[in-house]
């Protein structure tokens, strides 16, 4: 069987899943909620019923949509052919918990406590075992590179306590294998995701460099290779206003996307509305996906449709706990997938 | 050497349309049983999540299946025109064991490539199902779109069958 006929199953069982994302009606039912209580029982009426027993209090809500998104890969995990394809949405995970560690161990250098409640279940790479290999300092047992840039990361803290530059080596880091993850997968249309997810990255990136005045000689080292828009096109744009930038990479799939923001807006706006079209723009260039029976990116498409989803129940739950008006939150919501 | 050579000239007419026969019944066959598998992968994963589509998902993976139907027919009727199924079983010229042989090469080749595609295509369709099972009566209709090259096929043997003269 060759590799693209296995994906007969897993694409089958994915479209069944379909079923238990939720749909538009079920977002306009939560956003209409009075409370988290009411979110709560409207929630209980869906797929996230069976992970809601463990809630006790509003501050549980995490803990629910973690474990709700844990069981679905953990599902995915065990029927997509390529493992290594699921792999590749935890990677942030893993690269998350990495920067809660570093952190932990830099606060108990500077007499803190150490932060391992926001270690995230959803990494590849076990928790248990991550805070087993540094505690003992086992770098070298470290996964994804880690096992060098791991004690750099510490060594250029002990040097200058600059956190930013280990976050931005560790955010390289996590592009780097994500690239040579998807190269290793051999599918044009993973590999073409990923590359699409790197130039987004960069273009957010840049908008918040622009934010602090970086120019472009500053923010070029905050940029991830491998992208298919030129680092000497994408760079020069944080010295042209925030209009011009979709005109500048016409040539891309970003330019609708970029001047449909409107550039008008205060920098705060910008920045959420770009991260808005950005996770939709992640989500369209891989929904085509959808239609052929046998396509890996049927399983991409499928997991940030519900990252997107958890994404999407956190912010209105986080809205109704702080009472923030709810048109303000619509603005916000992700597209929905089905 | 001249009474073994005399030997397989009396019998190469019969050698032939099992020839035939097995191409049709192997080939025809073959792409059923291909056909059924890619389209019973789509209903093992539809089924996983949601058992009560066996209905809907066993009347599109049976569609493939006749293919192979198609090619069994045909060799009974190539083995039954040439005396095969019959005690005494006629003796045939070369030339008209080569006819019966060739005669069962439309069902062959069509219901193999048609079985492989029908499968695909019903794959397809059991991933629309999963979603809008009230869609059935569309999703038989598409993958039945390939069944017709196959019954062009199964007609044209059947013709060239009865066009041949014993």
């Amino acid at each position: 069987m060759s590799n693209k006929e296995a994906y007969g199953y897993a694409v089958a069982r994915i479209r069944a899943m379909e079923q238990r994302l939720l749909d538009a009606a079920v977002f306009a039912r939560l956003l209409d909620a009075d409370d988290t209580a009411s979110i709560l029982k409207i929630l209980g009426e869906t797929s996230y019923a069976s992970v809601l027993t463990s809630v006790s209090g509003d501050t549980a809500f995490d803990k629910i949509l973690e474990t709700a998104l844990h069981d679905t890969y953990e599902e995915l995990d065990s029927f997509v052919p390529d493992k290594e394809l699921v792999s590749l949405l935890r990677l942030q995970y893993d690269f998350s918990n990495v920067k809660v560690m570093l952190k932990s161990i830099f606060n108990v250098r500077n007499g803190g406590k150490k932060r391992w409640d926001l270690l995230t279940s959803l990494a590849s790479y076990p928790v248990d075992r991550l805070i087993a290999d540094i505690e003992s300092e086992d770098y070298q047992l470290l996964p994804f590179g880690l096992n060098t840039l791991f004690p750099k990361c510490i060594s250029i803290w002990e040097q200058n306590r600059d956190v930013l530059e280990t976050e931005r080596l560790l955010d390289r880091q996590m592009f780097e294998v994500m690239l040579k993850e998807a190269e290793k997968l051999a599918m044009p249309e993973i590999l073409s995701w990923v590359r699409t997810r790197i130039d987004g990255e960069n273009i957010r990136s840049l908008l918040r460099l622009k934010r602090f005045g970086f120019d472009a000689a500053r923010a070029w080292p905050f940029m991830h290779e491998g992208g298919k828009i030129d680092l000497n096109i994408l760079v020069p744009m944080i010295s042209e206003p925030f209009e011009t930038w979709g005109r500048i990479v016409d040539f891309s799939d970003f330019s609708r996307m970029l001047a449909s923001i409107d550039g008008a807006a205060s920098f705060d706006d910008i920045i959420m509305d770009l991260e808005r079209d950005l996770d939709d723009f992640y989500l369209d260039s891989i929904a085509d996906s959808k239609y052929s029976p046998d396509a890996p990116g049927n399983v991409i498409a499928y997991l940030w449709a519900k990252e997107m989803e958890v994404k999407n129940i956190r912010m209105i739950i986080v809205s109704k706990t702080n009472k923030k008006d709810k048109d303000q939150v619509r603005r916000l919501l992700r597209h929905v997938y089905v | 050497m001249e009474t073994i050579l005399a030997t397989m000239a009396d019998q190469l007419g019969q050698m032939l349309v099992i020839l035939g026969a097995a191409l049709a019944v192997g080939f025809a066959g073959s792409g059923s049983a291909w056909g059924i598998g890619i389209a019973n992968e789509a209903a093992a994963g539809v089924m996983t999540e949601d058992p009560r589509k066996f209905g809907y998902a066993l009347v599109l993976l049976a569609l493939p299946g006749t293919q192979g139907i198609y090619g069994l027919l045909v060799a009974v009727l190539a083995m039954q025109k040439s005396g095969l199924l019959g005690a005494g079983g006629a003796v045939l010229t070369v030339w008209q064991g080569l006819g019966i042989c060739f005669a069962c090469l439309p069902i062959a080749i069509s219901g193999f490539y048609s079985a492989i595609w029908q499968g695909k295509s019903s794959a397809a369709t059991i991933l629309m199902i999963a979603k809008r099972p009230e869609q059935i009566g569309k999703a038989v209709i598409l993958p039945a779109m390939c069944e017709t090259y196959a019954v062009f096929g199964l007609l044209v043997s059947i013709l060239m069958l009865n066009g041949i003269r014993l």
